[in-house]
Formats: C-alpha cells, structure tokens, sequence
C-alpha cells in the first residue's frame, strides 16, 4: 500500500495478466511505487518484464485485473489529458502539418483555448523543441528524432500534470538519443511537470531522473528503487561524475543479473 | 531513373504486347483467325468517326459505371464506418457480405429482369450491386486497420469519441477511401458487359455481343480494348486525385 496522499500516479498492488485458462500469462504481480508532483521516474527493466503494460494501466488505456493506478487521489479509469503519453512509435498523426500536430489536444472540445492561446502554446513548444522553421512541415519529412520531438510538443502542449513516456527515444540512432535526452532534461527542468519514463537504457535513466524503478523479470514486481543522487541540474558533464558512473555500473550489474536469470530460465 | 522509368516504361510495355499480337496475328501460329492490330485499330477509328458510333457507347456505358461506382460507394461508406466501429455487426455480416461479393454479377441478372425489368436501372443496379460489395469489404479492413497507435494518441490527448471518429479515424482511412474507389471502378467495368446483357439499348459491352452475333471480330477487339482504355484512364484520374489528396502517406520506394 502506498500511503503518500500528495502522490500524482499512484501503483496501487497494480496486478496484470492475458489470456485466459491455461494460456493465461501473469505478466504485472502486485506493482507499487508513487511518481511525486514534479518528479522525473524512470521505470527500468528487463525487456518483455511489462513495462509498457503498466505504463498503459497508468494511462488508462487498459484496465488492472487487480489493485488500481490512482492520478491525484482518483482511480484511472480512462485516458485523460491530464496525463500526456508519448510513444515509442512516434504517434504523431501523419496528415497534419507540425503545428497542427502540435496544436491538435488545444481544439478539443476538452480542452479548448482561444485562437491567440492556442497560437501562444504551439509557438512555445515549437521553440522549447527546436522545430522552427518546420511549423508547416508534413511528418514524412521529418527525421526520426524531430518526429519525437513534435511527439514531445503535442504532449506537453495540452498542459499535462504528468507525461508518461514509453520509450521514446528507443528508435533513434545513439547520437540522436543522447541529444534528445538533453532537450527531454531541459524541457522538464523549464515545465516542471511529472513524468515516468520506461526505458531500456541505464544511462538514459540516471541522466533524466530523481528516482529509478527497476522492475525484476515477469511477472514483474519492484526489484529495487533508488534516488539518483547526481546533482541536478544535469549536464552533458554529468555522465562523467563519480556519483554517475557508480550508479551506472551498479544498475548495470542489476539489469545484467536479471536478465541472465531470465535467459537461464528459458534455456535450462 | 525513376522519371525514365515512369514515363517511358509503360509504353514499352505495351509496344511488347502490341508487337507479339501482331506476330501472332500475321504468321497465324494459333491456327485461328486473329486480326492484326492494324484491323483493330481501323474497325475502332471506324466506330468512333461514325455519327451514332461508338462514341455514344462510350459515353452511355461510362455513365453507367460512374453511377454504379458513385451510388455504391456512397452505400459503402456509411456501412463500412458501421461495420468497423461495432465489432457486433461486422461478426454478424461480414459472412453474408463476402457471400455476396463472391456471386458473379452475370447470374444475378435473370433475377433482376424478374425484379427490376430490363430498363436502365435494372443495369444501374447490377453495377451497384458489384460496386458495393466490392468497396465495403476494401472499406470496413482498413479502417479496422487503422493503427491503434493513432486512436490511443487521440484519445490521451482528450478527444471525445465524435471527435476521435472525426479527426482520426477518417482522416486516417481517406487512403483506403481512394483504394474502395479504385476497386470498386475495376469490379464495375468487369461487371459492365453482365449489366449490358440486360436488353441494353447501345454501350461497349451491347456492341461487343452484337459485333460477336455477327463474327465481327475486329469489332469485338476494338470493344475490348476501348473498355480496357476507359477503366484505365478513369484509373488513372482517380490516382491523380489520390496523390494529391493524401499527399501526407509515406510511400515505400523500391
Ligand atoms: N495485449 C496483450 N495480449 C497478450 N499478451 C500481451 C499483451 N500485451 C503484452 N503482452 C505480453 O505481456 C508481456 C509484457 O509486455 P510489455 O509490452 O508490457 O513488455 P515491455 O517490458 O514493455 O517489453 P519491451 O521491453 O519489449 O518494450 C509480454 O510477454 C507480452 O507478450
Ligand atoms: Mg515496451
């Protein structure tokens, strides 16, 4: 039971399986942990452990078997623009420009603003996001990293409380990603928003967060939960500081243990 | 390359085709009677200077498959939206609708002489009939098709179910619209000799059966190919209409 009331997510004893019968599969096993208001988790863990599922229970785009994922001391039960989703998969829709892409969450009956707000919003966003000069650009002329980018606007445009990133820079070419989590880290430092990120990456972890997740192999529970004790703001630099690249090599040592636990399970 | 490849290309392909039926035509290989293209082409420039020739078949039977192809689609449409949104109904009809589109066209029409008689709509509806069922199926896939990813996007941004339907969901499937469209185009035109078997007063399929009843078989050749010419200039307008409009779809070159 997590019992912080100013918490913004909440995982709650989050339990997840598929199918039914003897093909059900347990994949999420009683997840708690909490994401503060202003607080940047990363969610690590080895991979196919249920990231994304959890990630979409915390969304609401798909309901727990058991437990709840609570949003400001409500139970999610469906998608809000309150909490942004970006994807792995840049979601941006393809047949609209940049800014309409970007603009699209404003013109919602749900979260309407006036002509001029709405102007502001996009043109702040396509500033944070370095898209200038790409404000009438279709999506099929973007690369890869710019896509995300847009992906990033469009989600922080709607004014979330909370982003929820599914890893989203885990398409993208090494450079690409570094340089995109360096604008992710200074966008947040600018919004101040709170956001859980699921990736892969241990370095992309440290780099971005105050605290850091790890789930163990499926069905997944907290393994471990650790502050990054890495001086904040974060800097290029920073991935050279000793309090880094200790806790690199610890969390590295983690994720290699479960996943050769898991690799000596399957093949005994 | 690729401009050479889309512009001459083409031609040659049909200057291959054109060339091995004139080979065949002239040694008379197959043992049969086939005429040179130089027959064909003449019997077809014939027809076409002649007052009351073939252009009024032109006319009259691309008539009919604009209206088949418009009056199906725009059955197609609503039905296909319905039967992607509710999974109930599409698991209810989609036997019955593939039933439907599996009969050919040709065997329905005794029972539409019964029903309809032999006039122009009796014709129309045999075209409506290939049309619809052709489209719906193209239809109600791709926008069962359309990537969860965009609905989930939608969604988490706020949009309302209306919403989501309108600024989404049909936006996403206008390319699978152009696809119903140009399929529905192909079915029509293969349906067009069935529907002008109904007691057809004139049209490209009316005058390849009669040039037939008379063994005019260059008549019957400049028949076909002047159907095979329409259905692949109405194509090609329609693609012309498509790259416009969906402009936005990434293509994959090969
Ligand atoms: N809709 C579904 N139906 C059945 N099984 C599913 C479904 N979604 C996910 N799973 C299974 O649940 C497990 C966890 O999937 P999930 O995508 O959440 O993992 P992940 O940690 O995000 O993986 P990755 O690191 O590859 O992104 C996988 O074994 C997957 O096969
Ligand atoms: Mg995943």
């Amino acid at each position: 039971m997590t019992g912080d009331s100013s918490a913004r997510i909440a995982f709650d004893d989050v339990h997840v399986g598929f199918g039914r019968g003897g093909k059900r599969v347990e994949v999420i096993d009683g997840v708690s942990f909490d994401v503060r208001p202003g607080e940047f988790v990363s969610v690590l863990g080895p991979s196919g452990c249920g990231k994304s599922t959890l990630l979409n229970v915390a969304a609401g785009f798909l309901a727990p078997d058991a437990g709840e994922v609570r949003f400001d001391g409500e139970r999610v039960t469906r998608p809000d623009s309150r909490r942004g989703v970006v994807f792995q998969q840049y979601a941006i829709f393809p047949w609209l420009t940049v800014e309409k892409n970007i603009a699209f969450g404003l013109t919602l009956k749900r979260n309407r603003r006036s002509r001029a707000e709405t102007q502001e919003s996009v043109r702040r966003y396509i500033e944070l996001m370095g898209l200038e000069g790409f404000e009438k650009s279709p999506p099929k002329q973007l690369s890869g990293g710019m896509r995300q980018r847009v992906a990033l606007a469009r989600a922080y445009a709607t004014d979330p409380d909370v982003l929820l990133l599914d890893e989203p820079f885990a398409a993208l070419d090494a450079q690409t990603r570094e340089f995109m989590q360096e604008l992710l880290h200074e966008a947040s430092q600018a919004e101040r928003r709170a956001a859980m990120l699921i990736t892969h990456s241990v370095e992309e972890a440290i780099y971005l967060s105050h605290r850091i997740v790890v789930l163990g192999n499926r069905p997944t529970r907290v393994h471990e939960v650790v502050d990054v004790d890495v001086p904040w703001p974060r800097s290029p630099e920073s991935r050279l500081q000793p309090e880094f690249l200790e806790l690199r090599g610890h969390l590295e040592g983690v994720m290699r243990s479960l996943s050769g636990s898991a690799f000596r399970k399957a093949h005994p | 390359m690729t401009a050479l490849r889309r512009t001459v290309l083409p031609f040659a392909g049909f200057a291959v085709v054109i060339a091995a039926w004139w080979l065949t035509a002239t040694t008379g290989i197959t043992g049969k009677e086939v005429p040179t293209p130089g027959e064909v082409f003449a019997a077809a420039w014939e027809g076409l200077r002649e007052p009351e020739g073939l252009l009024v078949d032109i006319r009259l039977s691309v008539l009919r498959v604009l209206i088949g192809v418009a009056v199906g689609c725009a059955l197609s449409l609503p039905v296909g939206f319905a039967l992607a949104w509710f999974p109930t109904l599409r698991a209810m009809f989609d036997p019955i609708i593939n039933f439907c589109r599996a009969l050919p066209p040709i065997a329905l029409s005794p029972l539409v002489i019964i029903y309809v008689g032999i006039g122009e709509e009796a014709r129309l509806l045999v075209l409506v009939w290939a049309a619809f069922f052709a489209s719906v199926v193209v239809l109600y896939e791709g926008i069962a098709a359309v990537e969860d990813i965009y609905v989930r996007a939608g969604r988490a941004l706020g949009a309302s179910d209306l919403e989501l339907f309108r600024r989404v969901i049909v936006p996403a499937t206008v390319p699978q619209m152009f696809v119903a469209v140009r399929v529905a185009l192909g079915v029509s035109w293969a349906t067009l000799v069935a529907a002008e078997l109904i007691a057809a007063q004139r049209g490209l399929g009316w005058t390849i059966q009669r040039s037939a009843s008379f063994f005019r078989t260059e008549e019957v050749y400049a028949g076909i190919l002047l159907i095979g010419f329409c259905a692949l200039l109405m194509d090609m307008g329609v693609r012309l209409v498509q790259a416009r409009a969906v402009s936005w779809q990434e293509r994959v070159v090969r």
